[in-house]
């Protein structure tokens, strides 16, 4: 069992005096997945990585990383692992080839044909100072250092942050790349449509606690769909907010757009009993509106 | 206290500001306490030029005289060093900090931007001042001291414009530049000579108006604490401030904003050279990186470089022949100084009239240890917390490395640029006294230099200690140069009072100058004991860095 999991996380918990940034978290992430953790800004994503890299330690409970204990182990740890901080901030007077060498050299055993092969696909300028890169450029040099030795588990906080669309399509390539060779990959984000290209299950943590723990296309087969409806007079969004299975109206004069996991017999009978229906259009939710679905239900 | 570009900057200035007027005021009670049991005649016999190069009043109490050693040597240089960090931060620094421009998004010119920071660092300033001259009075009355003939006034009147013209400098230099070391650099350089320069130029015959082109002898040069105000000298000071001032409006308006913190360093003028790149691009590229103590080093290259060529030339070198110059029948009087007067200034007395006496009050009394310790403190503080405030600390650690390894490369850096200033002393002495004729012993003089940057690093490791436990630059910078600064006046004054005596064998200095190295050569009992305290403090800063959480940010 423990051979599959890359990160298991048994009752982690961190608090900041009174404050619970980390709540009782249990979480395993299997080897050769993309796990994304999904959450707004302060959920405690941030906080959950810097306690399994020991850059904090938990008020309780334990981690393991590849089967080994997150504190007690945690150099032997970082040897096989890559990790792109949110908020990445590296050495402003170093050159990105500078930045490289630096952290190959505390690492060890880094091949520099990859590394140049990872710099020619991310489009990145190695021979510039770190400090006059656009940030999207410096989150370039950073992905590069995390990747460029192969690790057994990838750990990313926001890793596409500053990164054009173009590079960001190679950027997932490489995470997939990296789960075919049956490594793993935990991309935490707040992209929701990152997540959703590129991660295989996602787990969603709120005020510290991990509310749910999905696969991605389990999430979508949720049925919670997106249902447009066209009338041929302006509508009043009560009529609709009452009929099972509605998680949300918007009004929009002729038009209403439904969060909708019901029955759809329903739903059309009462249009079309109080309105002239135009026209119809549905489609299956993204992650953005079930995860917005997630956090109405766990507040409410 | 945020609602304008000037409460701003009042607001983030204004602590570290009462931390320094606090410690002045501290250091002026004890000093005025101790003193208040001497003799007044002491000093009555000193010919008139001595009084007046030592700033001591006619008739003066002896309890005067802390007023004048405290205000006039470690207020003036206190202040305007305060004046300086504000004037470079006021452009430079938001600039290095990315938030000028953010600053410029606002419906605020560049001018008026620089005038509230202008303003902001005049009213601080003068409010210190204000406060300083009120304290001298209120220590006195509690202490029952009568300041005499002392016009405290026109001191504080001088030390005002002093501390202005210093921070306008930096101000002007950071407006034209963006760069922050060159404008703390700068002005910190022109202050350290122009302090040494008005002391020692007038000692040497022929020399003696030399010192009026330094700007310090504007502060001092017609002693307003005993003749009051000189308005010429004052108006040099205001006119000087005010040019400053508008050169640093002309600079200001006229470039380019600087978008990043980045600073070109020596090494990197010399890789863009094609005449130097490949040899250079070795030491700036691979060999900088190769392991995190020789990065850091390399970081702080040009805090190396001013340190140890100020050392090396201006205290060492330059020296020796001055003596020679000097008019050494001065030192006689000089000798005849009570022990307790040279104390102060962190000589152990052994006087001015042999080179070796010389040479310790000037260049290894404070000045060693002061040097070792601005270099270390700024790596045992920048080190740890620096790399935390940074947010650089995680990706650090995200390698396959100990906390530990952390702690110790950063030691390994504090020691190797420690020694690089107690070398580039050494050989300067030596030079200097070969150069002078004075005969100053090679291996006494390095048992002075290791000594004095043993001092130094014991401090930095205390900078170490504190930045591990708090993970806080201004607490690992404030901290250590508050502890320093306590321990200095301890062992200054704990041969005027039996009470502080007792206490003075755990300072650091107790162990530098106590057996008078330059006289009778190392005293090893004193380095083991330096060294023993280093390793234990690198020690717990260790235990204390592997125990904690890391912090995101400052």
């Amino acid at each position: 069992m423990t051979d599959r999991i890359a990160i298991h996380t048994a009752g982690l918990t961190k608090h900041y005096g009174d404050f619970p940034a980390l709540v009782d978290l249990n979480l395993d992430v299997e080897k050769g997945e993309i796990f994304g953790f999904l959450g707004p800004n302060g959920a405690g994503k941030t906080t959950m990585i810097r306690t399994i890299l020991d850059e904090i330690r938990p008020t309780k409970g334990i981690a393991t990383l590849l089967g080994m204990d997150s504190h007690q182990q945690s150099v032997e740890i970082r040897d096989h692992i890559g990790y792109v901080p949110g908020d990445l901030a590296m050495y402003p007077n170093l050159t990105g080839r500078d930045t490289i060498t630096y952290f190959a050299n505390l690492r060890g055993g880094v091949d520099w044909a990859f590394v140049e092969s990872l710099a020619d696909r991310l489009d990145a300028d190695l021979s510039k100072k770190v400090g006059d890169l656009s940030s999207g450029n410096r989150q370039k040099v950073g992905l590069i250092q995390a990747f460029m030795n192969k690790p057994d588990l990838l750990i990313m906080d926001e890793p596409s942050s500053g990164l054009d669309p173009l590079v960001q399509r190679e950027f997932q390539k490489m995470m997939h790349e990296v789960a075919a060779d049956g490594r793993t990959v935990f991309l935490s984000s707040h992209t929701l449509s990152e997540v959703q290209r590129a991660a295989d299950r996602v787990g969603i943590i709120r005020h510290g606690k991990l509310i749910a723990v999905e696969g991605v296309a389990d999430l979508r087969s949720k049925a919670i769909r997106t249902v447009n409806l066209y009338f041929d007079e302006p509508v009043v969004a009560s009529v609709f907010e009452p009929l099972p299975g509605v998680r949300s109206v918007e009004v929009e004069n002729h038009h209403v757009m439904l969060s909708f996991d019901g029955q759809m017999e329903t739903l059309l009978k009462v249009a079309a009993e109080r309105y002239s229906l135009l026209d119809i259009s549905t489609h299956e939710a993204d992650l953005e509106e079930i995860f917005l679905t997630y956090y109405e239900e766990v507040s409410a | 206290m945020l609602a304008t570009v000037f409460t701003k900057t009042f607001n983030d200035r204004w602590r570290g500001m009462a931390i320094a007027v606090g410690s002045l005021i501290v250091g002026l009670l004890l000093a005025m306490w101790v003193y208040s049991g001497f003799e007044a005649s002491m000093f009555n016999d000193l010919p008139e030029v001595f009084r007046s190069l030592m700033n001591i009043p006619e008739n003066a109490d002896a309890a005067a005289m802390s007023v004048s050693v405290f205000y006039g040597f470690y207020g003036a240089l206190t202040l305007a060093g305060m004046a300086i960090a504000m004037g470079a931060a006021s452009i430079a620094g938001e600039e290095r900090a990315g938030t000028f421009g953010l600053l410029l998004g606002n419906p605020k010119s560049r001018t008026h931007v620089l005038v509230a920071k202008a303003a902001s660092m005049v009213a601080l300033s003068a409010l210190a001042i204000v406060v300083l001259w009120g304290a001298a009075y209120i220590v006195a009355a509690v202490l029952g001291v009568d300041l005499g003939g002392l016009n405290v006034v026109a001191y504080a009147v001088h030390l005002f414009l002093n501390t202005l013209f210093y921070g306008m400098l930096a101000l002007a230099l950071s407006a034209w530049t963006g760069s922050r070391s060159l404008a703390i650099g700068v002005p910190t350089g022109l202050m350290i000579v122009g302090f040494i320069g008005v002391g020692i130029f007038p000692l040497i015959e022929g020399w003696e108006n030399v010192g009026k082109v330094l700007p310090w002898h504007y502060l001092d040069g017609s002693h307003p604490m005993t003749n009051g105000v000189s308005i010429g000298h004052l108006l040099v000071l205001l006119g000087a401030s005010i040019l400053l001032g508008a050169t640093a409006l002309l600079g200001i308006n006229r470039r380019d904003l600087r978008s990043q913190a980045v600073g070109t360093t020596l090494l990197d003028r010399l890789r863009e050279s094609p005449m130097t790149r490949k040899i250079v691009d070795r030491l700036a590229g691979s060999m900088r990186v190769s392991h995190i103590w020789i990065k850091t080093v390399s970081e702080h290259q040009g805090l190396l470089i001013v340190t140890a060529y100020v050392m090396f030339l201006i205290m060492g070198v330059m020296m020796g022949p001055l003596y020679a110059l000097m008019d050494t029948a001065l030192f006689q009087y000089a000798d005849q100084l009570p022990e307790e007067l040279w104390a102060f200034v962190g000589s152990a007395g052994s006087g001015m009239s042999t080179p070796e006496g010389f040479y310790e009050v000037e260049t290894f009394g404070m000045t060693l240890p002061a040097a070792v310790m601005v270099v270390a403190i700024v790596i045992g503080s920048r080190g740890l917390a620096g790399e935390e405030a940074n947010r650089t600390m995680g990706l650090l650690l995200a390698n396959p490395i100990k906390r530990r390894t952390v702690v110790l490369e950063k030691t390994y850096a504090m020691i190797a640029l420690a020694f690089m200033v107690g070398i580039a002393t050494w050989t300067g002495v030596w030079i200097g006294s070969m150069l002078g004729g004075l005969g100053l012993n090679p291996a006494n003089i390095a048992a002075a230099s290791l000594l004095g940057t043993m001092v130094g690093l014991v401090f930095g490791s205390l900078a170490l200690l504190l930045s591990a436990v708090a993970g806080r630059t201004r607490v690992a910078v404030f901290g250590t140069i508050g502890i320093a600064l306590a321990m200095f006046l301890i062992n200054s004054i704990s041969i005027l009072n039996d009470a502080v005596e007792s206490i003075a064998s755990f300072t650091p200095f107790d162990y530098y100058l106590s057996n008078e190295p330059l006289t009778n050569g190392m005293a090893w009992d004193n380095l083991a004991i330096l060294t023993v305290s280093f390793v234990v403090l690198v020690t717990a800063a260790v235990f204390s860095f592997d125990r904690r959480d890391l912090r995101q940010s400052n």
